[in-house]
Formats: structure tokens, C-alpha cells, sequence
């Protein structure tokens, strides 16, 4: 049974590469920030009683999840909001457009990270996120599972819902897409 | 997978733990509330509950003799016992007006002359006079 303390640092020791998860996944800071939020106030809620040695599985299982939950969220939304501009009126649609504030709303997220541009390996660094950020969910899930968070193919499988072998076709798979992309942006690890 | 596979996934890792440091203040500022907002959250240790096997007759009756009983027990206790003890009584006294009653019936038998004496000691007699009646 996990103490106040076990759970704190527990969650201080996952709080940032959930977060990266998260980020990696929806690829918007605010969002990521309110799903490792939410991922650790179920895991206290729910499993602050269980074991330690249970809880990096338990919280993986659950960080996943909401994840999956905010794409779905996401996916209704967008379907009313498509539905509704499509209702509005002509002039709606040729509103005010400020390109700046576009580009700098999508430029944000890197743009703290990549604060000291001028030296290449922060650059570096930044480009494998980037590319992290374009595999498939399922193969970043698995590769950041097993070689970031340390678990081993039964608890990646377990956490994912899927076989070990698959696991292990997703990583595989991952650390090729990963190597052939850094390639190819001329860094090699 | 490859030991150069394994290599570069561990160097990607790396990689990425060197980016965690570079997060803005703010972001870790929110992850440390969120954090405790988490803990203030956290589910109550539940209660330890120990199964103990018991017995459902003897260990009970047993235990209402260990303890003292309140008057509501007493009373429930005591009601199934004179109603059983009643019960006994009754039974008796209705197998004893039997017996006697047919006991009477062989006598009067007898005293009419309808029967042999050696019909005392007949112990289908009784299956004999139920047939007579008839």
C-alpha cells in the first residue's frame, strides 16, 4: 500500500515524461498539461492504495487512456464545430484573418523549448521530438513505454492491450521509422 | 532487436530526458500543483478486513451463554423453549388419551362377549375392531 510520500514521489518522478507524452500525442501544451492532470488525480483517486510496485503500470494504463479520451472529445467537437461553420454566414468566413497570430500560435509549443536555437544540440534535440511527434501513436506509445519509461515488453503489452509480440513489432518498427527520419535531417546518434 | 537498434533507442532516450530539463518554468510550476492537487485526492487507505471462519449452530449457542444477554435476547431465546417444552407435553397427553381410549374399546369388547379372550395378546386386534366399527 502506497504512503502519501511513495505516491509523491512516484508522480514527481513521471510528472514530466508524462507530460512529453502527452505532448508528443496531441502536440498542445495546455492540452497535455490538463491530461497528466487528469491521469494522476485518477491514479490517486482510484489506486492510491495500491502497491508501489504496481502504480508505473497502473498510470501508464491510465495516461493512455485519457489521451484516447481527449482524441475522442476532440473528434466530436470537431465534428460540430465543422457543422456549425458550415451554417454561418458568408461573411463569417471572410473575417479577419491575422496570419502572425497563427503562426505564433503554432509556433509556441517548440518555441519555449527551442529558446536557445543557436546551439545545435539543443536543434538536435528538438528534431528528434519532431520526429518522435510523426510515428504512428501506437508504435510512440510502445518505444516510449519500453526505452523511456523502462518496462518491460509483458507491462507494455498489458498497458497498450495488445500482444507482446506486437509490442515488439511496434518497437521495432518505431526505432526504424525514428533512425531512417534522423537520416535523412542528416543526424546521426 | 539489434544490439545497434538497442543502442540508438537508449541514445534517443537520452535524448529526451536531456529535453526534460529544458522545460519552462511554468510548465513544471503546473505539473507541481497538479501534482498536489493529485495527493489531495488520494484514495483513504480502506479498512483491513480479517475472514474468520465460524461456526453457525454450536459457536452461537455457545456465545449466548458466554455473554450476558440483553432482555430483548432473553425473551427470544426463552420463547422457542417453552414452546418446544409445550410442545412436548401436548404430544404425551394426546399419546396417552390414545392409548387409554383404546385400551376402553378391547374392554368393552370383551365385556359384550363379541370377543375371545386370547384377543388381548392379538396385536392386530386394533386393525380388527377399526374393521368391526366400519
Amino acid at each position: 500500500m502506497a504512503t502519501d510520500k511513495e505516491l509523491s514521489d512516484f508522480l514527481e518522478n513521471v510528472e514530466r515524461r508524462a507530460f512529453k507524452q502527452a505532448a508528443f500525442a496531441v502536440r498542445n501544451e495546455a492540452a497535455a498539461l490538463d491530461i497528466t492532470q487528469d491521469a494522476m488525480i485518477k491514479l490517486a483517486e482510484k489506486y492510491g492504495d495500491k502497491s508501489p510496485s504496481e502504480l508505473p503500470l497502473l498510470f501508464q494504463r491510465i495516461l493512455q487512456n485519457t489521451i484516447h479520451d481527449y482524441f475522442r472529445r476532440e473528434k466530436v467537437r470537431n465534428t460540430w464545430i465543422t457543422l456549425f461553420s458550415s451554417m454561418s454566414t458568408e461573411s463569417d468566413e471572410s473575417g479577419d484573418f491575422d496570419l502572425l497570430e497563427t503562426y505564433e500560435a503554432q509556433g509556441d509549443f517548440h518555441g519555449s523549448e527551442s529558446s536557445a536555437d543557436k546551439i545545435e544540440r539543443d536543434q538536435v534535440l528538438t528534431i528528434i521530438e519532431e520526429e518522435l511527434q510523426k510515428l504512428t501513436s501506437r508504435q510512440r506509445e510502445a518505444f516510449l513505454m519500453r526505452y523511456w519509461e523502462e518496462m518491460d515488453v509483458a507491462e507494455t503489452a498489458a498497458a497498450m492491450g495488445c500482444s507482446e509480440g506486437s509490442v515488439k513489432t511496434h518497437c521495432s518498427r518505431a526505432t526504424h521509422a525514428l533512425s531512417l527520419a534522423l537520416k535523412a535531417r542528416g543526424i546521426q546518434l | 532487436m539489434t544490439s545497434h537498434e538497442l543502442d540508438f533507442a537508449y541514445k534517443v532516450r537520452h535524448a529526451l530526458d536531456e529535453q526534460l530539463a529544458t522545460l519552462p518554468a511554468a510548465t513544471t510550476d503546473s505539473l507541481a500543483a497538479a501534482r498536489k492537487l493529485a495527493l489531495s485526492r488520494k484514495k483513504k487507505d480502506s479498512p483491513l478486513q480479517v475472514f474468520v471462519a465460524e461456526r453457525a449452530i454450536a459457536g452461537y449457542v455457545g456465545d449466548l451463554f458466554d455473554k450476558p444477554l440483553s432482555w430483548l435476547g432473553r425473551f427470544g431465546l426463552a420463547v422457542p423453549v417453552f414452546v418446544v417444552a409445550i410442545g412436548l407435553v401436548g404430544i404425551f397427553q394426546f399419546e396417552q388419551q390414545q392409548r387409554l381410549s383404546e385400551i376402553a374399546d378391547i374392554d368393552a369388547a370383551v365385556l359384550s362377549d363379541e370377543l375371545p379372550l386370547t384377543a388381548y395378546v392379538d396385536h392386530g386386534f386394533n386393525a380388527y375392531l377399526a374393521k368391526l366399527v366400519e
